[in-house]
């Protein structure tokens, strides 16, 4: 086995022993919309500030058929994954035909069409009270109301994402997602429909998206209204960043760094989001490049040294 | 009927309102070629500092004109310490810097002004309304409504009339060409940034006896500003106006007769032009 699903397998063990199961699940559903949002960012060169549209309509649509049709778990997570999809294809179809700045423009502001609709609409979504009483339903004898038992199922379908999203970038797909970020003109004259690729990349992250949101709304059993807000939108982009968009585990590593921080900082100050701002402008300001690329920094000097 | 006609002008006054937004963070994402998420947040200090202005001198309009200026200072401040520095750091890191920008100034404003909406008051003598024929229409409002429109106006002048705008228009079609032709390309960017923050601040400031103020605003707006420029297109004014009005008078029109839409409307209306115009309404790039 390579290097990196060692201390992956490692990690996976070690989390829920070192911190709650709760916070333990939340890195890895995290790293879900990381990885769906990497493809975008990292792998095709698409900067969405929109990932929480796919994340919050999945929640919202999984969430109320759970709540009161009594949905089985894989039914969910079923649905949540078309949700995901069928609105990033939605949202996809609008933003690809613009490249640049507006593309990024158009992902926030749709992503403010979803926010608004959730927002509004009360009697399904519980507006700013959000979405509450989302049951974990067992399956096949499996009580996923124990959090240990939710933990260890929500790992696994971190761990099967994983895999997926690396058989995704090394497939002929993600061979031509990445010519088109190196050399999107290129790409074209060579003969690949690029909006079409962006649109497939746009309904795979959505997928990913989906997924997460899900696991999301099993977990704390409530749809919050910040799950479809921009602020979620920009938290995955800032946990990419500094996992490092550049490689398939940055995100898994930024959403380690983001998760661990946020949870211990912000039950101690209401006004979290300052520090969170501060953090954004002192990671783009110096330390660009993210942990990765820092740490294969430190990792070459050392052994040059050697 | 009447209750259609006096939407319509609210929608036109906002409308102006959102075309000023519109045209100031078109400046500054065309010249300077960065996504500005914290346009919102200026436009949001703008109206904040309105009212202390207002407070602490006593006077409307010297407030009006403190204001905005308080703003230009802080977008100036933000260029030469920050983005300047970002150019070459490609839009993500662009973005995570602007969009940290915004949370720390929504929280700053909580944190100086309180996390309870304000309301404020026109000056006294545009307190009150005035009889168009067709309906009764607050003063204030069609103050707004002429201030908008001049402000959009002397906008044009200076990109269209004067060398500075010129140059900033090229700046927007050609960075490296203005930069050969032996002008002062960082000072083109400052100048850019600082006049797109006074345009959001006073848009801010012509806001607040309107709607009141709150810590969320920035945001709302921000997603407006967007709106107006992806169907208007960077760098141009009529587009600007264009869009402006648009969403402006849609809304108006539909908080008349669903008032939970009015917010979405802005958004639908956008995607709906999209589908049929891709590249927005007059179609560039």
């Amino acid at each position: 086995m390579k290097k990196q699903t060692v201390l992956l397998l490692a990690a996976v063990v070690v989390l829920p022993l070192v911190l709650r199961p709760a916070i333990a699940s939340e890195i890895w559903i995290f790293a879900i919309l990381g990885l769906g949002l990497n493809l975008l960012l990292g792998y095709t060169g698409l900067l969405s500030f929109g990932q929480a549209t796919f994340f919050g309509s999945a929640a919202y649509v999984a969430g109320w058929l759970l709540k009161h049709y009594g949905i089985n778990v894989f039914l969910a997570l079923g649905t949540g994954v078309f949700v995901g999809a069928a609105s990033a294809a939605a949202v996809g179809y609008l933003c690809v035909q613009r490249s640049g700045l507006y593309f990024i423009m158009l992902t926030f502001a749709l992503n403010q069409l979803f926010y608004f609709v959730a927002y509004q609409w009360t009697s399904v979504t519980g507006g700013e009270d959000g979405m509450p009483g989302i049951p974990r339903p067992a399956f096949l004898g499996i009580d996923f109301g124990d959090p240990l038992a939710y933990y260890v199922f929500v790992s696994v379908l971190f761990l099967v994402s994983l895999w997926i999203m690396k058989r995704i970038v090394e497939s002929p797909l993600g061979k031509i997602l990445q010519a088109i970020r190196e050399n999107e003109v290129r790409a074209e004259a060579v003969g690949y429909n690029v909006a079409r690729f962006k649109l497939a990349a746009f309904v795979i992250g959505g997928a990913f998206s989906g997924l997460a949101g899900v696991l999301y709304a099993m977990l704390f059993g409530i749809v919050p209204l910040e799950a479809i807000g921009f602020v979620t939108s920009g938290n995955v982009v800032f946990a990419t960043l500094i996992g490092g968009s550049g490689s398939l585990y940055g995100p898994v590593i930024g959403s380690f760094v983001f998760i661990w921080l946020s949870e211990s900082v912000s039950t101690l100050w209401a006004r979290w989001p300052l520090l969170l701002g501060v953090a954004f402008v002192i990671v783009v300001l110096f330390l660009r490049g993210g942990v990765v690329e820092a740490w294969s920094r430190l990792w070459q000097s050392s052994k040059q040294k050697l | 009927m009447s209750l259609l006609l006096g939407q319509i002008l609210n929608g036109i006054a906002t409308g102006m309102l959102y075309a000023l937004m519109g045209l100031g963070l078109s400046l500054i994402t065309g010249v300077l070629n960065i996504p500005n998420f914290a346009h919102g947040a200026l436009f949001a200090v703008g109206a904040y500092l309105l009212v202390t202005a207002v407070n602490v001198l006593g006077n409307f309009w010297v407030g009006l004109a403190v204001a905005p200026l308080g703003v230009a200072l802080l977008g100036l401040a933000i260029e030469y310490a920050g983005i300047r520095r970002l150019y070459a750091a490609g839009h993500d890191y662009q973005l995570l810097f602007t969009f940290g920008l915004s949370l720390i100034l929504a929280e700053g404003i909580i944190l100086v002004w309180g996390p309870v909406g304000i309301s404020h008051l026109p000056p006294e003598i545009l307190r009150g309304g005035v009889d168009l024929g067709f309906t009764f229409y607050p003063k204030y409002r069609l103050f707004v409504m002429v201030a908008a429109g001049l402000l959009v106006f002397l906008t044009w002048l200076f990109l269209e009339k004067t060398r500075y705008g010129a140059i900033m228009r090229a700046g927007i079609e050609n960075k490296e060409m203005v930069s050969l032709l032996g002008i002062d390309i960082h000072l083109l960017f400052t100048v850019a940034f600082a006049l797109g923050a006074w345009l959001a601040g006073i848009a801010g400031a012509l806001t607040a006896p309107i709607r009141g103020l709150s810590p969320g605003m920035g945001v709302d707006m921000l997603g407006i500003a967007f709106v107006v420029v992806a169907l208007g297109g960077l760098g141009n004014l009529l587009g600007a106006i264009a869009a402006g009005l648009l969403i402006g008078v849609a809304q108006a029109i539909v908080a008349a007769y669903w008032t939970e839409a009015s917010t979405v409307v802005i958004y639908a209306v956008m995607a709906g032009v999209l589908l049929v115009r891709p590249q927005g309404l007059f179609g560039i790039r």
